[in-house]
């Protein structure tokens, strides 16, 4: 009899638990970078009350879990930018659901048929292409259709301490910073910049770094006109066009207009400090450094902080190197109730894009751009002009990040002397061909 | 042996009457049971990968899919590839700038705290204890002395008006850092080694020793450094292998830059197969790499058994 009793609630036991995933909250993984801050906004759901890229993204998917209980979405977050980790994810069949993904990388997975084309998805929850900005639209679009939902677009800006340039006497008489319009010129004021100050005219992260190297000769090869991807499987970088912007960062280099052994977070330490004049930083560090500015006693409250896009150096077309965010959705199989909830947070991300563009990002969104709301946000009547500067590689460029890499490693080799810059730049051509024609 | 045991009394006894008796000594494949376990993983988890690795070697293969067979064609690749070579020498230089020092300044801790002091005894803790780090851990503690202007190193340079050496960015000090953080983490294992090596030497010949008068000098060099000899070689061998596969504090602390100077060659086959997707060229490069190794620990124990039997 007792023995009957046990059995009988183990047998009930075992169909509760059975029974108990029909009641539970659909579960989806979501893996991203912009760091971790738990600490400061691990409950809060109200994003409005956040500052900067980790507290924004943290809270709105606080937000999307208060507001969506049927959903319950567990965020992995990984070291910018993740993705070493997330082909290992993908070979070994555990990819998460949702991840944030680089426009520039996103042809990388989807040409392997790991990404879920989103078209109808976004479609069923009523976000529709003609929806985002031309740069994210184009920037999502791989083969004719759309495999990441886009963010916001970035680009690398002038973030500018008003107070030293001040003091250098490069200021307009209405108080906007005074830019360069040729590398002859750039070297003359930051040569002005060093006199008046004594400190650098550039805080740049030049410590084992890559990507700052890669997007600044983008940018100012663009601006040359320099079509050096004109075939996305062969680059031209050894080319009198790349000399010319490698030898002008050299001279900032060798001149001392630069700080040169600090790392990405001593270069953000350093420039908040007010050790120079111009940080070389993404849209990312906007709101940050804008609340900075606001608190008294610091550096950037000194003088000011203003923000813009690289100043136009040589005679093409006016144009910078920018990229963008997106949420991307690995294939699998999966139940309706799992891509209805997909669809959700696609869409819950499509609506709060203004909240995203508090970081300093540019909207992915025309609503949201042309919004007076995005255009009363400090700083955007200066920097909004990215949305039209803003130039990406190719889309059908592959491992873009690997080139960074290769670009960078070469560019800081020929800056810091370690190698001519004819050498440097016949081995960078070489090295991403070689990459490029092994794929 | 196994005849004797054979020929058992029992057959001696009933003559003619051969009692066929079991030959516990003979091959049975039953007795394979108990080595299978142990070989069951060995085959799958390091045997397999080894000959994976090697027919990838031979393919061009991305992390996605495996491709066409291409013979030796990313072996010459990375014979052509000047990333590649310079992390040979990057390896080989890594592997100079610290199995020496190691072996010196491990046998120098084990000669001054070999004592029965409790000064002695939490001092060997506490050089031990950097060992039991993780290497995430450990570089991060050296990333905070190194960082310019607000490390450590800087703090205390600022005091006398002087700039600290950059050994996260200067291309002649990277590996230089590098190394020094590495022996700081590794310094437990041969202390520890040459400790357990100097408490087995007799205590009777330091008696005779000193009873010729003999000084302390010449106890050390010709009583201790003696009886240590095959313990020395033995760190020597660990150290190399050990230190042929730097990568967590290359990649931690320096990318493997400036411009690749602390690029090991386990980053760069993690670089190629796990960042590129170039699985087939990294399979090659850690082919290289293993050959390396077995070179280093052959010739080191070729030298080791010669110079044992000469003695």
């Amino acid at each position: 009899m007792k023995l009957k009793k046990i059995l009988f609630a183990a047998v009930s036991a075992g169909a509760m638990m059975l029974a108990a995933p029909s009641f539970a909250a659909t579960e989806l993984s979501v893996q991203r970078f912009f760091g971790a801050c738990d600490a400061d906004f691990g409950t809060n759901t109200d994003p409005t009350k956040a500052v900067g890229e980790c507290g924004i993204i943290t809270s709105l998917i606080n937000k999307f879990n208060a507001d969506n209980p049927d959903v319950h979405v567990n965020v992995t977050t990984v070291e910018w930018p993740g993705y070493d980790q997330l082909t290992a994810q993908f070979a070994s069949g555990d990819a998460p659901d949702i991840v944030t993904i680089h426009e520039s990388v996103l042809s990388d997975y989807q040409s392997k048929g790991l990404l879920m084309p989103l078209d109808d998805l976004l479609k069923s929850v009523s976000v529709t292409p003609d929806a985002f900005t031309d740069a994210a639209r184009n920037g999502a679009t791989k083969d004719g259709k759309i495999y990441g939902l886009p963010i916001d677009s970035w680009t690398m800006l002038y973030h500018v301490n008003l107070d030293l340039f001040k003091q250098a006497g490069l200021v307009n008489a209405d108080g906007t910073p005074i830019f360069p319009k040729s590398p002859e010129e750039l070297l003359a004021q930051a040569e002005q910049f060093k006199q008046k100050t004594g400190k650098p005219y550039f805080v740049q992260n030049l410590a084992n770094e890559t990507a700052l190297y890669t997007r600044n000769l983008y940018t100012y090869l663009f601006q040359q006109d320099s079509d050096f991807f004109a075939d996305p499987k062969h680059v031209k970088l050894n080319t009198p066009e790349a000399k010319k912007v490698v030898e002008m960062y050299k001279a900032i280099f060798e001149k001392g207009y630069t700080t040169t052994d600090l790392d990405y977070g001593g270069s953000i330490n350093a420039f908040l400090a007010g050790e120079g004049g111009v940080h070389l930083n993404g849209t990312w560090v906007v709101g940050d450094y804008n609340a900075q500015s606001e608190t008294k006693g610091t550096a950037l409250n000194k003088g000011g902080y203003a923000v813009y896009p690289y100043p136009q150096l040589f005679g093409g077309t006016h144009a910078q190197y920018a990229d963008g965010h997106t949420w991307a959705v690995s294939q699998k199989d999966r139940t309706p109730e799992q891509i209805a909830a997909i669809g959700k947070f696609l869409k819950f991300f499509a609506d709060n894009d203004f909240e995203w563009s508090r970081t300093g990002h540019l909207p992915a969104y025309k609503a949201v751009i042309t919004s007076d709301a995005f255009k009363a946000l400090p700083h955007r009547n200066t920097i909004s002009a990215v949305a039209d500067l803003g130039k990406p590689l190719p889309s059908a460029v592959q491992r873009q990040f690997a080139i960074q890499d290769i670009i960078g490693e070469e560019m800081s080799a020929a800056i810091s002397g370690q190698k001519d810059v004819d050498t440097a730049l016949a081995d960078m051509e070489s090295r991403v061909n070689e990459l490029l024609a092994n794929i | 042996m196994a005849d004797r045991l054979a020929m058992s009394p029992t057959a001696t006894l009933a003559v003619g009457v051969r009692a066929p008796t079991a030959d516990i000594y003979a091959p049975q494949w039953r007795n394979f049971i108990f080595v299978a376990p142990f070989l069951f993983f060995f085959t799958t988890l390091l045997l397999f990968p080894l000959l994976w690795g090697m027919w990838l070697s031979f393919h061009k293969a991305d992390t996605f899919s495996s491709g066409n067979f291409v013979g030796l064609g990313n072996y010459a690749r990375l014979y052509h590839d000047k990333v590649f070579l310079q992390s040979i020498w990057n390896t080989f230089y890594f592997v100079l700038l610290t199995v020496p020092t190691l072996a010196l300044i491990g046998l120098f801790l084990a000669l001054c705290l070999n004592r029965r002091t409790r000064t002695a005894a939490v001092l060997r803790t506490l050089f031990f204890s950097s060992s039991v780090l993780s290497v995430t851990i450990v570089t991060l503690i050296w990333r905070i002395v190194f960082i310019p202007n607000v490390g450590l190193l800087s703090t205390i340079y600022g005091w006398f008006g002087a700039t600290a050496p950059a050994f996260i960015s200067d291309p002649s000090l990277a590996m230089v850092g590098i190394a020094i953080a590495t022996i700081w983490w590794c310094i437990g294992l041969p202390m520890m080694l040459f400790l357990s090596a100097l408490q087995q030497i007799p205590q009777d010949i330091y008696e005779a020793a000193a009873l010729d008068n003999a000084n302390r000098w010449q106890t050390l060099r010709s009583i201790t450094l003696p009886s240590i000899k095959r313990t020395f070689i033995l760190v020597i061998i660990i150290q190399i292998v050990l230190q042929f596969q730097l990568f967590g504090q290359a990649w931690l602390m320096t990318r493997g830059g400036p411009n690749n100077l602390t690029k090991p060659i386990v980053l760069y086959i993690y670089d190629t197969a796990f960042r590129r997707w170039d699985l087939g060229l990294g399979a090659a490069a850690s082919e290289i790499l293993f050959i390396l190794i077995l070179v280093a620990a052959m010739a080191q124990y070729l030298v080791t058994r010669s110079r044992g039997d000469q003695a």
